[in-house]
C-alpha cells in the first residue's frame, strides 16, 4: 500500500524497496540504524512535498539524507520509516552574480558549487573537510563547518532562505532577509527535525585576491598551542589555522607526501587570504609569534599547487589514520581557545589510560577538537575502552567551559550527552520549537533530544 | 497607556515580574534604550513595562578566545569602550548607539550597513540567556565560537520583537578593531548616481559600507548634487586603505564625480550620523520606510520610492545601501495636519511597490494607522504557532510583531 503509493506519486525508479538498497540507506559514516521501509529518491520539491504526505498517512517516520558521510548517526533511520535521498536534486537553480547567491538543490555536492561558480571569480565558503562528497543540504541540517568558518563562519552564516516542506507535506519558503521569526537560522543545524529543505538560496563570496598557506612545525602540541594563543591574541584572525599532532602529520606524510616536517611533535597550517600587501605583514607578524612559540620550522606555500599540496594532506588527514588502525572514532568538542592544552592534555590522557592511540587532526583557531581514537572493531575491548575514553574527553570539554558539539552533530550518538551542558528547562525550551514544527516526531525521529525529553512531560 | 514601568536588578527579579504578570494576565512590554520603538507595530496592551536599564553589566571578556558576554541592557556605546579597551569589537551597527542597548537592538534585529563586511550581527552571537513568560530562563548555545549542540534557540530570538521572550543575556565572537578607517563623501553631479553605484559594488577592495544619500541635510555630513551624494566607509590596514582610495577616487571620476572629501579623525562620528538617521524623525510630520532587496536594483528601487512620494506630494529624505541593497525612505510635510492627509494614498502606492516595506521610525499617531509590517511573510501560520507555544496568553509585546503576533 504504502510503496505502491510511492511509485505511483514519484515513478517506480524513484522508490527502492530492495533489502541491500535498503541497508545501505541504513549508515552513516559513523553508526547503523534500521532498515527503512522504503527509500525514495525524488527529482522536484513536489516530489518531495508528495512523498510527505504518503509517509504521513501511512505513519512513517522520514529522515532526510545528504550522502551519508555524517558522524554521529544523524541521518540514519533509528525508527526505520521512509528514507528521503536527495541524490537527484543535484542542480544550481539560480546564480546570481551581481547578488553574489546562488539558489541550489539540497543534492548537490558541496565543493561542485564552488566549481560551478568559479568562474564568475566566486566562491561558496563553508568547506566541510568531506567536502567533496557531503551534500548542500545535509551540511545545512548540521550547520557544518570546515577550516575556512574561522573568518568566514558557518553554513548558517551562508544560507539566506530556504524552500522548506513540512511534515504536512506543504511548502514554504523563509528569507533572512524579511521580516518575522528567523525560521532560517532555527532550521539550519536543526538535523532534518524540523522540516526538509527542497532548495536554498546561499550567499557566495568573493574569491580573494591573493591566498597564501604557511606551515609551522613544533617540538610538540603544547608550544603548537601556544602559538595559536599568539597569533589570535595580537588580533590575527586567519582564514584557516589547523593543527596536526605527530600521529596525524606522520600519517598524512605518508600518504600524500604533502610535505609536512616529520620530525615535528605538531604542525600549525594557517592560512591568510585576501591582498597581497595585507598578507606580507600577516606572513612577517605570524613567523615571529611561532618562533617566539617555538617553532622549529616554516614553510611558505604561495604557488597554488604547493597551497593545494598542503591542504590535500589536512583534508585527507582522517582517510591517511587508515595507515595506523582499522577503524578510528572521532570525537568532536570545542573549547575556548586558550584552554586547547588543558584539553589536549585531557585527550591524551583518557587515551593513554586505555593504551589507546591517538591523532590530532583539528581546527586549532576555532578551538574545535577532532581526536581520533585508534581501534579495531573486530576487538571487542578495544570499542568499549574507545567510547569510554571519548566519552572521558566530551566531559573534558564541557569542564573547560566547552560543548559536546561545534560541527558534526548531535544526531544519535551524543543525545544523551545532551544534558551536560543544558538544563532540563534549556532543552524543554528547544522542544517547544520541535513541537510547533513536527509535534507528532516523525522528522528524523529519536535525534538531537536525549530520550524523555518529548513533548508531554517537558509542558508546564 | 503603560501603568508601571519596572527595572529589575537581577534576571531572577526579571523572571519572577515576568512570571507574575503572565499569570495576572497582565501584557508587558520590554524596554532598552526605547531607540527603536517606533519600529514595526504598537502593541495592542501594555500594562507593564519591564526595563533592562539595570541589567547593563558587561560579564566577560575573553579577550585572548575573542569572545564577550552581557547583559541584554548595556548600550552598543558602552560594549565598544569595554572591548576596545583590548582593541576588539562586535560589529553591530544601529541608531543611537549611546542610547540603544545590545538587547534591544538584537531583538529588532537591526540590519547594519556593514553586513556585507563583517556578517551580520546575529552571526556574531554565541549564546544567549531568555526569560520566556512563565518565568523558565533557558540558555543555548554557549561561549565557544562553533557549537552544534542542541537548536540554535538564539536565531529565533533575535528580531522576534521581545514576542517569545526577554533576552537577558549575548554571547558574541568579537574582532580585532581594524587598524585604520576612513570615511568619503562625493556630491553626484545630476546623472551620476546609475553609473556610481554599479562602479563601488565592483571595486576590488570592498567598501565596509557604501550608502546614497539625498536630503537628510545637516543629520548625514556632505552636501547633496543634483544626484545627491554618496558615503563610504573603508576600513582595514594602512596599504589596503590608501589602495582603495586610489581606487575608489578614479572608479568614482570614471562615473563623473569630479571631487572627493576624505574624512580620517572623524570617520566613527561620520557612519554614527549615518545610522542616526535612518530613524531620525522630523516632528510629528514623518514616516520612515526601509524597503529590504537586492544590491542590484538599490538604485533603481529608491528612485522609484522617492518618486511616488514626490506625486504624493511629499518631501523625501533617501538614504539606500549599496551593499546591502536597503532603502530607507523619510516622507515628510510641513505640519502634521497637511502629512496626515497625504500619507495615506502614499502608503498605498509604496506598498504596490513593496508590500514587505516596514514602518521604522515616526510619530505614534500617524504610525498607528497605518500596516507597519506590510504583507506577513509565507510561513506566518509557522510563526503564529511559535508564538502561541512560547507565550500562549500573548503576554509580551501583544501585536508588535508581523501578522499581529
Amino acid at each position: 500500500m504504502l510503496v505502491q503509493r510511492l511509485i505511483d506519486a514519484l515513478g517506480a525508479d524513484a522508490v527502492k524497496t530492495d533489502r541491500e538498497d535498503l541497508s545501505v540507506y541504513s549508515f552513516d559514516a559513523y553508526s547503523e540504524g534500521r532498515l527503512p521501509t522504503a527509500v525514495v529518491q525524488p527529482s522536484s520539491t513536489r516530489d518531495v512535498a508528495a512523498a510527505v504526505k504518503i509517509a504521513r498517512d501511512c505513519g512513517e517516520p522520514i529522515v532526510a539524507r545528504g550522502s551519508g558521510t555524517g558522524l554521529c548517526g544523524g541521518a540514519v533511520p533509528a525508527e526505520g520509516g521512509i528514507v528521503f535521498s536527495f541524490a537527484r536534486m543535484n542542480r544550481v537553480l539560480e546564480l546570481d552574480v551581481r547578488n553574489r547567491r546562488a539558489r541550489v538543490q539540497p543534492g548537490l555536492i558541496n565543493l561542485d558549487l564552488s566549481k560551478h561558480v568559479a568562474n564568475a571569480g566566486l566562491f561558496y565558503a563553508p568547506d566541510p573537510s568531506s567536502q567533496k562528497i557531503s551534500t548542500i543540504g545535509g551540511n545545512i541540517g548540521t550547520n557544518a563547518g570546515g577550516p575556512h568558518c574561522l573568518s568566514y563562519g558557518t553554513t548558517v552564516n551562508h544560507v539566506l532562505g530556504l524552500e522548506v516542506v513540512d511534515e504536512f507535506g506543504e511548502v514554504y519558503q523563509t528569507s533572512v532577509e524579511e521580516s518575522g521569526y528567523d525560521l532560517t537560522g532555527a532550521l539550519v543545524g536543526s538535523e532534518g527535525t524540523l522540516g526538509i529543505t527542497c532548495s536554498a538560496w546561499v550567499r557566495l563570496m568573493r574569491t580573494p585576491e591573493a591566498v597564501r598557506v604557511w606551515l609551522a612545525g613544533f617540538p610538540d602540541v603544547e608550544s603548537a598551542s601556544a602559538a595559536v594563543s599568539a597569533i589570535i591574541g595580537a588580533g590575527i584572525v586567519p582564514t584557516a589555522l589547523e593543527m596536526l599532532d605527530r600521529l596525524a602529520l606522520q600519517a598524512v606524510e605518508a600518504a600524500f607526501h604533502s610535505g609536512y616536517p616529520t620530525d615535528a611533535g605538531a604542525v600549525l597550517l594557517v592560512e591568510g587570504a585576501g591582498f597581497e600587501d595585507d598578507l606580507n605583514v600577516y606572513e612577517s607578524q605570524i613567523a615571529r609569534l611561532v618562533r617566539e612559540a617555538g617553532a622549529i620550522s616554516w614553510r611558505s606555500a604561495r604557488s597554488e599547487a604547493e597551497r593545494e599540496a598542503l591542504w590535500a594532506g589536512r583534508k585527507g588527514a582522517l582517510g591517511a589514520t587508515g595507515r595506523i588502525a582499522p577503524n578510528y572514532y572521532i570525537q568532536d568538542v570545542v573549547v575556548p581557545r586558550t584552554k586547547l592544552p588543558d584539553a589536549l592534555r585531557a585527550v591524551e590522557a583518557a587515551c593513554d589510560a586505555r593504551d589507546i592511540k591517538v591523532a590530532n587532526v583539528f581546527h586549532a583557531g576555532d578551538g574545535n577538537l577532532h581526536p581520533l581514537l585508534m581501534y579495531d572493531r573486530s576487538e571487542k575491548k578495544q570499542v568499549a575502552a574507545v567510547i569510554e575514553a571519548g566519552n572521558e574527553i566530551l566531559q573534558a570539554a564541557v569542564d573547560l567551559g566547552g560543548t559536546i558539539s561545534g560541527e558534526h552533530g548531535i544526531g544519535y550518538e551524543k543525545r544523551e550527552t545532551l544534558t551536560r551542558i543544558f538544563t532540563t528547562d534549556d532543552l524543554a525550551t528547544m522542544a517547544r520549537v520541535r513541537d510547533v514544527f513536527d509535534p507528532k516526531r516523525m522528522l528524523n525521529p529519536e535525534k538531537i533530544f536525549p530520550a524523555g525529553v518529548g513533548c508531554a512531560e517537558v509542558q508546564r | 497607556m503603560i501603568a508601571e514601568r519596572i527595572a529589575p536588578q537581577t534576571v531572577e527579579e526579571l523572571a519572577q515580574t515576568l512570571a507574575q504578570c503572565n499569570r495576572d494576565g497582565l501584557a508587558v512590554t520590554i524596554e532598552g534604550g526605547n531607540t527603536l520603538h517606533a519600529m514595526g507595530s504598537t502593541p495592542r496592551r501594555a500594562d507593564l513595562a519591564i526595563a533592562t536599564a539595570h541589567l547593563n553589566h558587561l560579564l566577560a571578556h575573553e579577550f585572548h578566545d575573542l569572545t564577550c558576554s552581557v547583559r541584554a541592557g548595556i548600550t552598543l556605546a558602552h560594549l565598544s569602550e569595554k572591548l576596545a579597551k583590548h582593541g576588539q569589537f562586535v560589529p553591530i551597527d544601529a541608531p543611537l548607539r549611546r542610547k540603544a542597548t545590545v538587547g534591544g537592538t538584537m531583538a529588532a534585529g537591526w540590519l547594519g550597513p556593514r553586513r556585507h563586511f563583517y556578517g551580520r550581527a546575529r552571526d556574531f552571537v554565541i549564546g544567549s540567556q531568555v526569560t520566556l513568560p512563565d518565568g523558565t530562563i533557558a540558555k543555548a548555545g554557549g561561549m565557544v565560537v562553533k557549537n552544534v549542540s542542541g537548536y540554535d534557540m538564539s536565531k529565533l530570538y533575535i528580531g522576534s520583537f521581545g514576542t517569545l521572550g526577554v533576552i537577558t543575556q549575548l554571547n558574541f565572537k568579537t574582532l580585532p578593531v581594524p587598524q585604520r578607517r576612513r570615511a568619503l563623501i562625493a556630491k553626484l553631479p545630476e546623472g551620476s548616481r546609475p553609473r556610481v553605484v554599479p562602479q563601488i559594488a565592483a571595486l576590488a577592495v570592498t567598501p565596509a559600507a557604501a550608502c546614497c544619500v539625498e536630503g537628510f541635510r545637516k543629520s548625514i555630513d556632505g552636501e547633496d548634487g543634483i544626484d545627491g551624494r554618496v558615503f563610504i566607509l573603508l576600513e582595514g590596514s594602512d596599504a589596503i586603505l590608501e589602495r582603495a582610495t586610489r581606487d575608489l577616487r578614479s572608479a568614482l571620476g570614471r562615473a563623473g564625480v569630479p571631487e572627493t572629501i576624505i574624512i580620517d579623525a572623524g570617520a566613527n562620528e561620520s557612519l554614527e550620523r549615518v545610522l542616526d538617521a535612518q530613524i531620525a524623525s522630523v516632528g510629528e510630520r514623518s514616516i520612515t520606510y526601509r524597503s529590504l532587496g537586492t544590491p542590484e536594483t538599490v538604485e533603481q528601487r529608491a528612485t522609484e520610492m522617492r518618486d511616488a512620494a514626490n506625486r504624493s506630494e511629499l518631501f523625501t529624505d533617501v538614504l539606500f545601501d549599496v551593499m546591502n541593497g536597503d532603502v530607507f525612505l523619510r516622507v515628510s510635510q510641513r505640519d502634521s495636519r497637511a502629512f496626515a492627509e497625504k500619507i495615506e494614498a502614499f502608503d498605498d502606492e509604496l506598498c504596490a511597490l513593496d508590500s514587505r516595506r516596514v514602518i521604522v521610525a515616526g510619530d505614534a499617531p500617524i504610525r498607528s494607522s497605518l500596516d507597519a509590517w506590510g504583507t506577513p511573510p509565507e510561513a506566518i501560520e509557522k510563526m503564529r504557532a511559535m508564538k502561541e507555544r512560547f507565550d500562549p496568553k500573548a503576554t509580551l509585546n501583544p501585536g508588535r510583531f508581523v501578522g499581529g503576533i
